[in-house]
Order: C-alpha cells, then structure tokens, then sequence
C-alpha cells in the first residue's frame, strides 16, 4: 500500500512537471498573460492620438509656440488635400510613439531577456530588453526606437504586471498621429510608457504613454488602450505599404498611383509633373 | 525505507521543479534548442546565390521547365542589358518567402511552444511558424511570408528537440529565388519544406535544407543554407526600411527613377515619358 502511494505521488510530481516543462507554465507563474491579438480599443474611424479628445487642433498638444505653427500649417495642407506632413503616405513607418496606437493588430511575446511587441503597422518590431543592461553609449536612431524594460510587480503578488519602458533614438520624421502634430526633428524625444493589463477585464490592455520632446512645453501623457481579439487562432495580415501604391513626389509636388497604375493628381488644377529629362517628342 | 525513497523522489523531483522555473533559459535548455541570438548567413558568395554551393544565375542549374527556364534567361538578359529583370525587390516588394531564409541581413528566431518566430531584417519579415497542432486553414490570404506550420523532432531521441520542420504554404509573389531572378511559378502554389537544426558539432552553426516544390520546376529543388551566431552578448539590430532612400517607382508599366534633384528621370535611352491622361 505505502509503494502504492509513493507511485501515485511519483506520477502527480510527473504530471505536474510535464505542465511546468514549457514556457507557458513560466508566463503563467512569473509573467502576465499578454498572449493573442490586440488592436486598439477606440475604433473611432480617424485615430487621434488621445483617444478621449477630437482629432487635430483638438487634441491640444502642449506644443512650443514654434511646433504649434508648424502643426497648423501641417493641418491647413492636409485641408489642401496633401499628405506632407505624414511620412506613412510615402511608406515612412509610423515610428514610435505613433505604432503603439495600433490601429493594426499587434502581438507581444515575452521571453525573460526581450519582450517583443509586433505591430502590423509598417510591419514594426520592437524589442524591449528586460535583461538588466545599460544604456548604450550611441544607438544609430530607428524608427521602433531602442527600448529597455523593467518588469514591476505592483500589486506584490509575485508575478509581474507592469512593463515600464524607456524608447530613446528614434528616428524622425515623425507625428504623433496623421494629423500631422509634430515631434521635434533632433530625434531626442524620450518615451516612457507602462503597460499593464485593466484590473477587471484580462482582455484589456493599457499603456500609458509620456513622451518628453523639445517641441512639447511639457511631457505629454496618453493612455492607449487595446482589446485582446476573440478566438485562440487569430488571423495575421502583411502590410506591405510600397505593395499598396503610394504618394510619389516628383520635384515639390506629390501624386498618387491609380487604379490603373497611372499617376493621378491629388488636388484639382495640380501642374503636371516636371518631365524635363524625357525627350519631348514622345511626350503626351 | 520506502519512507526514505519517497522523500528522496520528492526531494530530487522539487529540484528539478525548482531549476525549470528558475527562468526561461533553463526552461529552453531541457526543451528546446537553444537558438537564441542573432544570425547571419555562411557564405558570401558573390550576389548571394540561392544556392550556395552554386555560381550565381545560370550556374545555379535550377531545374525549370522549358517556359520558365525561357522567362529566366529573358530576364538575364534584361539585367545584363542594365534592366532589373523579374526581380521585384528594387520597387521595395519584399523577396519573399524562401528567399528571405538566405539572410543577408541579420536573423533572430524566438521558440515558444505555440509558434517559432523568425525575425529578418531584409523588408522587416516577420515570419511566424506555428506549433500548436493547428491543421492548413481552408483558406489563407497570400503573403510574402507566407503561412507557415511547423512540428519539433527530437532526432537522436535524447529527450530535447533538436530539429525544426516547417512547410510553408500561400507565398504571394511576384518573387524569386534570388537577385538573378530564378522565377517562382505565377499560380503561387509553390510548397517550401524547411529542417531547421544545428550543426552537430558546432552549436554555432543552423543548418536549413530548404526545398522548394513549384509549377516552374520540373522536380523539387533542394538546397542547404547555413547561419552562424554572431558571437556577441547584445548584438545590434538595425532596421531595414526599403521605401526610405528607394528612387525606383513604377508608373504603368515602366520603371523609372527620381532623380537628385526630385524629378523623374528614364531608365533607359528613349524611354517613353509616364502617361498623364488623368491631368488636365
């Protein structure tokens, strides 16, 4: 009976290391379970970026009185119907802080070293480094950004619950949302976000979001919220913005491809673009 | 004494516990392979061949049938002739699945039990190989990447896996095997066949056999690319944004590019200037 018992007991301890012998049963006991799809939880059609606030002069960025004339002039050339002030339309990623609305679907892995946030949006991967390091001295600028995380666990349970990073060198140009509100172009923005999961729906997700920038009069702070898709096999889509057809500049003026894969004005009575190197007799 | 054996069992059993808890590298160690860090290819043959045990272009003998055998040399001779061939990279569509395996830019691959996750600079490809015993989707929108199932094997039956098969379905094209412009089929239904697994002897060392079934080929085409590990703790991961600095555009059916000044320039002599019938 005793050796009848010790077997039973043999085969619990199995099974149990069985579960443990994954990395699931890691994130399980010492990391959140961020796992799946998430897309932003305001599907307003166009995405500001506070959430809360009306798009453009509405969202009332702390901006220097120099950034805010260029955010207006960037507003009255959107108005005009061109696309200048957002890089996205000529296939510059939306960069950070921007990438983390996700307007498309984003994952994050968490391994013990890295935790990878994946967004679709301009195909976008970032690698948050939790393994203790130091900043770098020099980081050639990219537009994720080079982030370092921390894992906190706030609420003392013992497991993590909050990921605190820090995004430095991140190339420019870039906005906060297409709208146009601009960063300042010394590319020394500071992101500082803490995302954490909402504290009565597990399918929620938040991230609050400072970015310290010398076109801002003072940090400026953000919650983005996201919400985990139903379904344990989600579908993942490539977007490939040179694949779309895309805004061409030709000289200062852009255009836009067709249907046809034609170039197309984009507003009414545009100029033709500049064909000097072509030969003007096979010029229609 | 069974008392003594039983505590024994135990004692030994929580220590094992306790070690796989201990943290995600042990947790690989018992597992899985540990293919952590960043690769790059072995090898660096001139225009990076997709076969690397080949000369570039012709000599890479790539069993195509007639037709496509004809496309790729009209396309040779398009690029001898300064053109850019079949090759649809220089417009930013990324190469593709299998091509993008030859890494030419640095690669990181994370294990997970649900899904391997191979990270490639080249065009940002993100290629995700599920392991979670999924069956192929009824349907699957095509992409670069393509949708990829995998199965871990532990070959030499030591208890961890050692060996990673995927076989990777809906590649959307155009695109081909590599700069000389080898052509894939135009029916995208080409199959890729990877073993994915290190070198028996030098853990540094990933070995690919990679093999491409497709319409264009007269029998499937096998190949063995291999990677090494950048032997650096914290390796630097640069972003490769093909749209940024690309002067290359396409305008109906020619190619033309953006000079330094911002206008548009031909590519070849008397080429005919872009078709404006949608301005006044």
């Amino acid at each position: 009976m005793p050796m009848r018992g010790s077997i039973s007991l043999v085969t619990l301890i199995g099974a149990l290391c069985a579960t443990l012998n994954g990395v699931r049963a890691l994130d399980e006991t010492k990391y959140p379970d961020w796992k799946g799809q998430w897309v932003r939880a305001n599907s307003a059609e166009a995405a500001a970026w506070d959430a809360r606030k009306p798009r453009g002069l509405g969202q009332q960025p702390p901006l220097t009185p120099e950034f805010q004339a260029i955010f207006e002039a960037n507003l009255r050339q959107l108005a005009a119907g061109a696309k200048s002030s957002d890089p996205t339309a000529r296939c510059i990623p939306a960069a950070m802080p921007r990438v983390m609305m996700a307007i498309h679907p984003m994952e994050i892995v968490i391994m013990p070293d890295t935790t990878y946030v994946m967004v679709e949006t301009s195909s976008t991967l970032r690698r948050i480094f939790t393994d203790g390091r130091a900043w770098p001295k020099e980081r050639e600028p990219s537009y994720a950004g080079f982030s370092i995380g921390q894992w906190e666990d706030t609420d003392r349970d013992g497991r993590f619950d909050t990921l605190a990073i820090e995004t430095r060198w991140i190339k420019g140009p870039h906005s906060y949302d297409d709208s146009g509100i601009p960063l300042h172009s010394d590319e020394q923005a500071i992101i500082k976000e803490r995302i954490s999961l909402d504290r009565s729906d597990p399918r929620l997700l938040h991230n609050e979001i400072t970015t310290f920038d010398n076109a801002l009069s003072k940090p400026w702070t953000v919650t983005q919220s996201y919400r985990r898709a139903a379904g344990a096999r989600p579908t993942w889509t490539e977007r490939i913005c040179s694949d779309d057809g895309l805004a061409i500049r030709i000289g200062e003026e852009e255009y836009a491809l067709g249907a046809d894969g034609l170039l197309m004005p984009v507003r009414k009575g545009q100029p033709r673009p500049d064909l000097r190197y072509f030969n003007q007799q096979t010029q229609n | 004494m069974q008392g003594r054996v039983l505590m024994g069992v135990v004692g030994l059993t929580l220590a094992v516990l306790a070690l796989a808890i201990d943290g995600g590298a042990a947790l690989d160690a018992t597992q899985y392979p540990d293919w952590k860090g960043q690769w790059m290819r072995l090898g660096s043959g001139q225009g990076a061949p997709w076969d690397p045990a080949k000369p570039w272009g012709a000599g890479q003998q790539a069993p195509l049938t007639p037709d496509y055998q004809a496309l790729f040399e009209a396309n040779l001779r398009d690029q001898a002739a300064g053109g850019q061939g079949s090759d649809p990279s220089f417009r930013c569509i990324p190469t593709g699945m299998p091509r993008v395996m030859i890494a030419v830019q640095p690669m990181e691959i994370v294990i997970t039990p649900d899904a391997t996750y191979v990270m490639l600079e080249l065009f940002s490809t993100l290629r995700r190989i599920f392991t979670d015993g999924r069956d192929w989707p009824k349907e699957i929108e095509p992409s670069f990447a393509g949708y990829s199932i995998g199965k871990w094997e532990d070959t030499d039956g030591d208890g961890r896996f050692d060996t990673l098969v995927a076989e990777t379905r809906a590649i959307k094209g155009p695109h081909s095997y590599d700069s000389s412009g080898i052509p894939f089929h135009e029916d995208g239904r080409a199959i890729i066949r990877e073993r994915i697994s290190s070198d028996k002897t030098n853990p540094n060392v990933l070995h690919n056999e990679i093999t491409s079934i497709d319409s264009a080929l007269t029998r499937p085409w096998a190949v063995k690319r291999s990677y090494r590990r950048v032997p650096v703790k914290e390796p630097i991961w640069s972003e490769y944004v093909c749209s940024e600095n690309n002067r290359h555009v396409q305008i109906g059916s020619e190619n033309y590019v953006i000079g330094a000044d911002g206008l548009l320039m031909p590519t070849r002599r008397n080429q005919s200037p872009p078709d404006l019938r949608h301005f006044q």
